[in-house]
């Protein structure tokens, strides 16, 4: 799979079932502060909640969902400027140019309709989308340290931006 | 530590704080340090942020039963974060600057740790906000900062996170 056979569209309703597909796959939700089916419900009801802005995007290869991506668009004036964005590509399509091609669709969808000029993320430590997020030009600004707990162990939460203007 | 005035006392924050809350937030230049702008914005923030006094996560400060500062913990709602949570604080503008802001989120950190058993709490302050002396001089430290997140009019200011790990306060051990 090469990037130019990668297609990318706004999400629609119905495509909870692909989030919560990928979300169960092994190891991801150790990435994700959600540890429960009634957790993943309201993470994926409050992500679909931005479709009808148009503010989520999904990418598709030979018509099948195979990875989404969603701008929280803030609710006040003083900081609609800046918008932290979340990405989830399902396992079979890792590291084939999913994640860069949604992240490119999601720039230009931030800067061209809702005028964002600062997008950032959270990622846990030890993600290996960190390096995805680097190469697009995201950098550190901070770290919450032991964000996530599970039982004894924790993971800090790395804070990265990238400025669009 | 600053002299506390005559008739200072806390409490759990009720629903009726509210009306002080917001008295207080309309008051001239003070959202500026808030997200939020009056009207509708405001509204919607005020109950989010009263709501936790339902979960007896928030304290009010009174001056001669007056009400004079609010301190809320936003409780988390997935488990693997519970262990943590987002202060607010916000002093009324005629008792700044009497050792009332330090106090209450002393009270604040006591009742994350032995009530919900939160170990860390953070704050996400606009940058030039004065309660950053405040938190340094509590043992929170500087974990992040966001240049250009807030805009107003046409003027960008910085967000900054500030943590403390309570475990690691002197005043809060063995407690």
């Amino acid at each position: 799979m090469s990037a130019s056979e990668i297609v990318i569209r706004s999400s629609r309703q119905h495509e909870d079932e692909y989030l919560k597909k990928w979300l169960k796959e092994p190891n991801v939700l150790q990435w994700f502060p959600m540890i429960d089916d009634r957790e993943i419900d309201d993470a994926i009801a409050y992500w679909l909640s931005f479709i009808p802005i148009g503010a989520c995007l999904t990418a598709e290869w030979n018509g099948m969902p195979c990875g989404m991506a969603n701008l929280y668009i803030p609710i006040y004036k003083k900081i609609s400027h800046q918008c932290l964005f979340s990405i989830i590509v399902g396992e079979l399509y890792r590291n084939k140019g999913v994640g860069a091609a949604l992240i490119e669709h999601l720039e230009k969808l931030a800067k061209e309709k809702f005028q964002i000029e600062l997008l950032h993320l959270e990622v846990y430590n030890g993600n290996p989308a960190i390096h995805l997020y680097q190469r697009m030009g995201y950098k550190e600004y901070g770290k919450q340290y032991r964000f996530i707990r599970e039982g004894n162990v924790y993971i800090d939460k790395i804070l990265m931006q990238k400025r669009l203007i | 530590m600053k002299h506390l005035p005559d008739g200072y006392d806390i409490r759990y924050t009720v629903d009726e704080d509210l009306k002080a809350l917001r008295d207080w937030l309309l008051q001239p230049g003070m959202l500026h340090w808030f997200p939020m702008n009056s009207g509708t914005e405001l509204e919607a923030a005020l109950l989010g942020w009263i709501g936790f006094c339902r979960f007896q996560a928030s304290l009010t400060a009174s001056v001669e039963e007056e009400p004079c500062a609010i301190g809320t913990l936003y409780l988390m709602p997935y488990k693997k974060v519970a262990h943590e949570c987002l202060v607010k604080l916000i002093v009324a503008p005629k008792w700044q600057r009497c050792g009332i802001g330090s106090s209450v989120m002393r009270n604040l950190m006591h009742l994350a740790k032995k009530r919900f058993g939160i170990e860390i709490c953070y704050l996400e302050i606009v940058e030039g906000n004065p309660l950053e002396a405040i938190l340094q001089t509590l043992g929170f430290t500087l974990v992040a900062k966001q240049d250009m997140y807030f805009k107003e009019d046409g003027r960008y200011f910085a967000r900054l996170v500030y943590e403390c790990i309570l475990s690691e306060q002197p005043f809060l051990r063995g407690q």
